[in-house]
């Protein structure tokens, strides 16, 4: 998958300005950036959910606009964060859906397997027949990520998954977002506000100032000083923990 | 598979198909002169055509009220509430104001509805797609602008009527508008080849609702043709209105109520049982309703003003206590 | 004490301009009526009147000045009633027709058919004054208890609670078997008033008046109950006596004419998204363009299918509900900013988010 010149506007204000990217095929790549800068943008024009205005971007040879929805929805996933849900569904019932661009409303005893296979990995035997709303909002992010689990696409993206969890949930995601890449082998594409996370966590950094590319590589060569201070316009410090670089600013 | 959740659903629908039979035996044979052979035949002539009326309108309003929930994701908006029952009339006054009350199209219940169904879904298609996108899908401000319209077109529609007999036209406007003491039973067999080719049509569409409540942004994510999909499913619930107030003139908060009673008695989200639920919630009112009116009241109180007041009521109830409009 | 503190640099910013707006609308405003005397189905001629002809004078007195004068009086009054709710209510989208005043006369109406079968003009008008007072007390009080999201969904219960009270209105008509004599008052329209039938609707003019001279009061208790405590304004009197005001402005003009919906919420906005907020600088022009524009309406009603008329109600009802939804979408899509409160910034925290337009609905 790759981005070439994406630009889009709104109200004639450039918010993806020219971006030229590849992504790495079964990595962790993080999306970073000041409020913005374009990161969310990029995200869903990735995953078709807003038009471009110009540029390409290519998904396993075909321009992504291309693509019949349909079979796009068996091979990429997004998750954005607004999930305001409003229908009365138990976390069976959600991550049955994840089904939907395989068989339709006709579940079969393959999907009833893999759904299955979803919440266990996502810890969720216990939920299973509780109401999506009636769960901590921890558990309900794990259930939609069961949900894409159960899409079964080889890209899944992730829109501030750590948005509104507390630390706890927020650290327990990232781990599984790491587990997603490592264990089925999925290329995982997200945008984070928290730096260290995507350090810790992530194969490459994606950082975007003012819709365009500030620099893009790997953790190791994001993660310093100059580059930092350069995207945030405030003062860091890289310490070292773990083999892996994380930064302090103040 | 069944969940029990499901089956609990199942039995509570065949709860209320049992009782839209019993309401629907107790409207035919209330009053009636068994006796009497002859007598017997015309209140049967009289009633059963009313009665398959009722239903059809419960069925029409109750399914469309419900499809249009899902599609604009929201559970106090209905298409009644928008003004689409009086765009319908407006249409239909305007069809008969330009080609003269004579005409054939004007005159022939079925020409006239044909007419008017194909104008009815261009202009309202367009209509609400355009409100929809202007106000960026603010609830708030499609249900002000939907409840400014409705007076909006009964204006129009009211000086089209007096334009044309400005002596008669109270007169002119009870042939030109149904309503429950003057129910157009002559398009029966047109509503329901409408309704059929209507699901028949987007039976696609229609498998999709149940994916679209999770949102525009999940739909797509589940590889759903969205822009379409809410296109074609907004023109059947188009149609289906226009089917609806053809029969029985417009009744604006029938649709709020039994969608909303079904969404409450059913809790769920697949909209076959929901939109089931829906019509034979519509179908137990306006039968039952029906009954009252005419034996209670004696005719004097048309239903649509009860529904008037019980909608009205039921709807500050739940735009004052839904936390999340 | 407002208008003292900041009348120096605002007087002298905007006297022209303001006084070029009421005095263009005054001189356009006579020009029509003098204009609309002589619309009608009997032509009028200058030449006759001034040469003594008996019969023209009485058209003249009996039916022409007659409707002319309850024109004005309707356009005045419906339009500064809807000016006060909306200054008390501080919401722009608060009238006499969203407000479920109108709906509430109409059902007081009813019940003095119902009880009082042959009761005169004044005693229905008391019934309505009532009836329209209780409404409106009741909706405010409603919409006080409640914080809402949005602005648009005071209006929006408003038009329900209204839509509940036709219900009930037209419930009893239809037991009683009144619709008939009902649907007089429903929709909105001169064609009735004669000398002898429409007098009551002079009561405006001293309530406007009343309206005017308490003006900064009500743009004071606008601003929420703290800053007028502050000011050492009596809330929630002033609150009740400016709601008192427009619903009795509103039922004396339903008592005469009927319902016309729309004027009291479309005048003051128009008005103000020239002149700004400021109830005292615009309530004269209110008053003005809101006589004007229900004259018109009425001239276009008696003009498009002359001999007969269209109820001025039917008029509104379009040119209303058009003006409404283009003001709807103005305000989404310039936002807060589209209807704004002119003249300084006032210190106090919590009030300043309702003048922008307003979070909160009352």
């Amino acid at each position: 998958m790759f981005v070439k010149e994406l630009t889009k506007q709104y109200d004639g204000k450039t918010v993806v300005d020219s971006v030229t990217f590849e992504i790495p095929k079964r990595s962790v790549i993080s999306l970073i950036g000041p409020n913005g800068a374009g990161k969310s943008t990029v995200l869903n024009i990735l995953s078709r959910l807003i038009a471009r205005d110009s540029g390409l971007v290519d998904f396993e040879g075909q321009d992504i606009a291309r693509w019949r929805s349909k079979e796009l929805a068996k091979r990429l996933a997004i998750l954005t964060q607004s999930n305001n849900i409003q229908m009365k569904l138990t976390v069976q019932e959600l991550v049955t859906f994840g089904r939907f661009p395989y068989s339709g409303n006709h579940v079969t005893q393959e999907d009833l397997e893999i759904i299955d296979r979803a919440i266990t990995y996502m810890e969720l035997e216990p939920f299973r027949d509780r109401f999506i709303d009636e769960l901590s909002g921890g558990q309900r992010q794990r259930a939609l990520i069961a949900m894409v689990i159960a899409q079964d696409t080889e890209y899944v993206l992730l829109d501030e998954p750590t948005n509104n969890l507390d630390i706890y949930h927020a650290t327990n995601m990232m781990k599984i977002v790491r587990r997603l890449c490592d264990e089925l082998g999925k290329t995982v594409i997200l945008v984070l506000h928290e730096i260290n996370y995507a350090a810790f966590y992530s194969d490459y950094i994606c950082a975007f100032v003012d819709g365009k590319i500030a620099k893009f590589g790997t953790v190791k060569e994001v993660m310093n000083k100059q580059t930092l201070s350069q995207i945030y316009n405030v003062d860091f410090e890289i310490l070292e923990i773990e083999g892996k670089p994380l930064s302090i600013y103040y | 598979m069944l969940t029990k959740a499901q089956r609990a659903n199942r039995k509570k629908l065949i709860i209320m198909a049992v009782l839209v039979l019993l309401a629907a035996a107790a409207y035919m044979a209330v009053d009636v002169n068994f006796s009497n052979a002859r007598l017997f035949q015309y209140s049967m002539r009289i009633r059963a055509p009313k009665l398959i009326v009722m239903l059809i309108t419960a069925f029409a309003i109750g399914g469309a009220s419900l499809v249009f929930q899902s599609i604009i994701n929201n559970t106090i908006v209905t298409p009644c509430l928008l003004g689409m029952n009086s765009l319908y009339t407006l249409i239909h006054t305007a069809v008969v104001f330009c080609v003269g009350s004579t005409s054939i199209v004007a005159t022939n219940a079925n020409a006239a509805f044909a007419v008017d169904l194909a104008i009815m879904g261009v202009t309202a298609t367009i209509i609400y797609s355009y409100l929809f996108k202007k106000t960026n899908h603010n609830v708030l401000y499609v249900l002000l602008i939907g409840t400014v319209l409705t007076s909006f077109f009964s204006s129009i529609q009211s000086t089209m009527t007096r334009v044309m007999d400005p002596n008669e036209y109270d007169t002119l406007l009870s042939t030109l508008v149904a309503s429950f003491s003057n129910i157009n039973t002559e398009i029966i067999i047109f509503s329901l080849v409408v309704l059929a080719a209507v699901i028949f049509f987007l039976r696609k569409e229609l498998a999709i609702l149940d994916v679209l409540t999770l949102g525009k942004e999940q739909a797509i994510n589940l590889g759903v043709d969205y822009d379409r999909c809410i296109r074609r499913l907004l023109l059947g619930v188009t149609l289906a209105i226009a089917v609806a107030t053809a029969m029985v003139g417009p009744i604006s908060f029938l649709g709020l109520i039994i969608a909303n009673l079904s969404r409450q008695l059913l809790k769920t989200y697949r909209h076959t049982q929901l939109i089931l639920g829906s019509a034979l919630f519509g179908m137990i009112v306006l039968v039952g309703g029906q009954i009252i009116v005419e034996h209670v009241f004696t005719y004097s109180v048309p239903i649509s003003v009860f529904i008037t007041v019980g909608g009205g009521l039921y709807f500050l109830y739940l735009l004052l206590t839904k936390r999340r409009v | 004490m407002l208008t003292s503190l900041k009348a120096p640099h605002e007087k002298r910013g905007n006297s022209i301009k303001d006084h070029r707006i009421s005095i263009s609308l005054a001189i356009c405003l006579l020009l029509l009526s003098i204009f609309s005397l002589f619309v009608g189905v009997i032509d009028l001629n200058l030449g006759a009147l001034f040469g003594g002809n008996l019969e023209q004078l009485k058209i003249l007195l009996v039916s022409r000045l007659p409707r002319l004068l309850a024109i004005l009086c309707t356009g005045v009054g419906m339009s500064v009633a809807g000016l006060i709710m909306q200054q008390l209510c501080m919401n722009k989208f608060v009238s006499p027709t969203t407000g479920a005043t109108i709906s509430s006369a109409q059902f007081g109406i009813l019940l003095a058919l119902l009880f009082m079968p042959n009761s005169t003009l004044w005693g229905r008008a008391l019934f309505a004054f009532a009836a329209a007072i209780l409404g409106t007390w009741i909706f405010v009080w409603f919409i006080q208890r409640i914080t809402f999201k949005d602005v648009v969904m005071v209006p929006l219960v408003g038009i329900m609670f209204g839509n509940v009270i036709s219900g009930a209105t037209n419930f009893l008509a239809y037991k009683f078997e009144m619709t008939q004599a009902l649907s007089t008052w429903l929709v909105g329209h001169f064609s009735l008033v004669l000398r002898g039938r429409y007098e009551l609707v002079y009561l405006v003019v001293p309530l406007v008046v009343i309206a005017f001279i308490f003006a900064n009061h009500f743009n004071i208790v606008g601003m929420g109950k703290d800053f007028s405590k502050n000011l050492g304004v009596h809330y929630n009197f002033v609150l009740f006596m400016g709601l008192t005001i427009a619903a009795v402005i509103t039922a004396s003009v339903v008592v005469v004419v009927g319902s016309i919906s729309y004027i009291g919420l479309i005048v003051p906005n128009v008005m103000a998204m020239f002149k700004g907020d400021k109830i005292r600088g615009t309530l004269m022009d209110t008053a003005l363009f809101g006589a004007l524009f229900v004259l018109v309406c009425d001239m276009l009603g008696r003009v498009v299918i002359a001999p007969y008329e269209l109820p001025i109600e039917l008029i509104v009802g379009i040119l209303g509900s058009l003006l409404f939804i283009g003001l709807l979408f103005y305000r989404l899509r310039h936002g807060r900013k589209a209807i704004r409160l002119k003249g300084p910034t006032f210190g106090c925290g919590a009030a300043v988010p309702d003048l922008e337009g307003g979070e909160r609905g009352c």
